[in-house]
């Protein structure tokens, strides 16, 4: 039987796996400040933004998770 | 091994001699794991492309939503996202009218009156529908056209992107548009118009993801909307922040353009052509998978359209006041080296973005090339092999050699489109040509397919000579004021009017010899029986009736809701 994937759910994995790595991407650089910081980098985008895909990203990788199909 | 080869790919992309901002490994692993996605999307639906249907129609199974988001992110293109971020800089927000009132209504109008007859006629393009109608001249003309401008204007948007890519990050042209059409060809030709429209819907996701933190840190740093507007204001003038108020005249806004240029030139003819009869979005939304979808996703695409000027207008509205140095136009950053117009999108993102966020901003860059190249091969593929090849060259062969037929011609589309890239960098002017060119087009053939559809006495003879009159037309008023400068005054109205202001009225004079000669043929020559023109035209036999439980689910509810939000955005921002 064919596994079918829904295209939701390849849109989970996305942001869940981008939302990990710029969550933490954020979180390496409070313990090591960029030489050269974008503008507004006191508000730590990367982490409120990573962990909004991340968890926006794992409600629908866990949602639309591949089961067997027709 | 595998965090060598990010770093090795990282070290060749990042070094050039000079560039604004460099990527580091987190970034390319960003950009290297979307391209693994949409690759193994292809491989993955490769099982499910082995029948034309199946191949060129995605088997019409697409769900309202899927098609929806598809239809919209076909159109989302690298010259879309750039192209009109760099005209708000350059006109301030009456760039917005080629996302509103230059797309809503013609997108409302294709949902409630234009799907139904596509959609039950079963055609599988929109020449095929101008075949049932007007018979084989009109389709001809209308296929090669289609198919020649196609993969033209995918090597522009092809080139557009890698050339911002080398100015911005220093990446190699070659590299650009080699891995990236290389891409597209892949997915596009192993899993047909199914992985076009999947990788599609995955792209305009990351297009908002990677590009909503640039309005919203923007809009922080620049105190908010109403003290944007009073330092636009202040710098440039108040006819930046008004999308009508100021186009009483040709000569009171930037851009040069009138009222009614706008509604009857853009909206009523260009916005109606290009999002009602080019068949690069018309497919994604004949993929849907019955009557009620097919009409819903235009509507949903609509949605989406009308919040697309949050991620490209804004931007390029804060530039204005937040970048410390002014940008040109492209012939005078060639020149002194100065940032272009053109740029203001990866300039706002480098400006916000560290690593990583970066990465996914480039990415969403990427994906929105990816997104209208696969669009244009996908489209190019389908009516070269039905309309052309199937309907002229090669009638009757099995199923399984048009589906041959698709796969190949995806790949030779992509080569095309390299060419192209190739032939515009070193001859930047043929760009201007090019556009122009589409645009011939696309304004006639709206004028032939709506009087096919509600006017049951228009003949074959009449829709192939409206079609070449209207065209012709086109060309004759381009080549004119191509010569002579001051034929703008006729043309456009004006002599104040300015090159978009010239296109609408051009397209407006095309559309109407187009009609004028389609109704006169009409009527000197014999009409097709009724019967034949069943699930054609309109009145001519009752559309099927669709049954929805709740009066929320009928389309023409949610048409409402977006037209009257459509309203109340365009008076807002007056």
């Amino acid at each position: 039987m064919r596994v079918e994937i829904s295209i939701w759910f390849f849109g989970g994995l996305l942001f869940l796996i981008y939302g990990v790595i710029v969550f933490f991407e954020g979180i390496w650089e409070l313990s090591h400040p960029l030489v050269h910081p974008p503008v507004l980098n006191n508000l730590h985008a990367p982490i409120w933004w990573g962990a909004l895909m991340g968890i926006a990203g794992l409600a629908y990788t866990v949602k639309f998770w591949p089961k067997s199909g027709r | 091994m595998h965090l060598s080869l990010v770093d090795a790919l990282s070290s060749y992309l990042a070094t050039p001699g000079k560039s604004l901002a460099h990527l580091n490994s987190v970034d390319i692993a960003v950009i290297a794991i979307y391209f693994g996605i949409v690759i193994f999307i292809g491989f993955y639906l490769k099982g499910s492309a082995n029948t034309s249907e199946e191949f060129f129609m995605a088997g019409r199974e697409m769900t309202a939503w899927i098609a929806g988001l598809s239809f919209v992110s076909a159109n989302l293109g690298s010259l879309e996202l750039m192209g009109w971020a760099g005209s708000a800089y350059q006109y301030g927000i009456l760039a917005t009218h080629w996302y509103w009132i230059g797309a809503i209504p013609a997108m409302l109008f294709l949902g409630i009156i234009m799907m139904p007859f596509y959609y039950i006629s079963k055609v599988n393009s929109v020449p095929g529908y101008l075949h049932l109608r007007y018979g084989d001249g009109a389709r001809a003309l209308s296929a090669v056209s289609f198919a020649f401008m196609t993969v033209l204007m995918s090597g522009i948007n092809m080139y557009s992107m890698a050339l911002v890519m080398k100015v911005v990050l220093g990446w190699n042209l070659n590299f650009s548009i080699w891995v990236s059409s290389i891409t597209v060809a892949l997915y596009v030709g192993l899993g047909g118009l199914r992985s076009a429209i999947y990788n599609e819907v995955l792209q305009f996701l990351l297009i908002w993801l990677g590009a909503l933190l640039v309005p919203v840190l923007g809009l922080i740093e620049a105190g908010g909307w109403t003290n944007l507007k009073h330092q636009i204001s202040a710098r440039m003038g108040s006819e930046y922040i008004h999308l009508w108020s100021t186009t009483g005249h040709f000569n009171q806004n930037p851009m040069g353009i009138h009222w009614t240029g706008l509604v009857f030139g853009l909206a009523l003819v260009i916005s109606c052509g290009y999002w009602t009869t080019d068949f690069l979005v018309v497919q994604r939304v004949l993929s849907a998978n019955n009557l009620r979808s097919a009409r819903m996703a235009p509507i949903i695409g609509a949605a989406f359209k009308m919040a697309v000027p949050f991620i490209v207008i804004l931007p390029g509205l804060l530039a204005l006041t937040v970048l410390p140095y002014h940008l040109v136009g492209e012939t005078q950053a060639v020149a002194t080296g100065q940032h272009s117009y053109n740029e203001v999108l990866p300039l706002m993102l480098v400006r916000y973005c560290g690593p990583g966020l970066l990465g996914l901003g480039v990415t969403a860059l990427i994906a929105g090339f990816m997104s209208g190249m696969a669009g244009n091969v996908s489209a190019f593929s389908t009516v070269w092999t039905y309309d052309i090849y199937g309907a002229f060259l090669h009638k009757n062969a099995t199923d399984k050699h048009y589906v041959a037929m698709g796969r190949w011609c995806t790949f030779v589309g992509v080569l095309i489109s390299v060419g192209t890239a190739y032939l515009v960098q070193h001859a930047a002017s043929i760009m201007d040509y090019v556009q122009g060119l589409f645009s011939f087009f696309i304004a006639p053939l709206f004028g032939t397919v709506i009087l096919g559809m509600m006017w049951k006495r228009a003949t074959k003879a009449g829709g192939f000579w409206g079609l070449l009159a209207g065209t012709c037309t086109a060309i004759g008023l381009f080549v004119w004021v191509h010569l002579d400068p001051k034929a703008l005054r006729y043309v456009a109205l004006s002599p104040d009017a300015k090159a978009l202001a010239e296109d609408m009225y051009r397209a407006l004079w095309s559309w109407l010899v187009c009609v004028i000669v389609t109704v006169v043929v009409s009527l000197a020559t014999q009409p097709k029986p009724t019967k034949e023109l069943e699930g054609l035209v309109y009145g001519v036999v009752p559309l099927p009736v669709e049954h929805d439980d709740h009066w929320y689910q009928k389309p023409i509810v949610w048409a409402g809701v977006i037209a009257g939000l459509f309203v109340i955005l365009n008076i807002i921002f007056w």
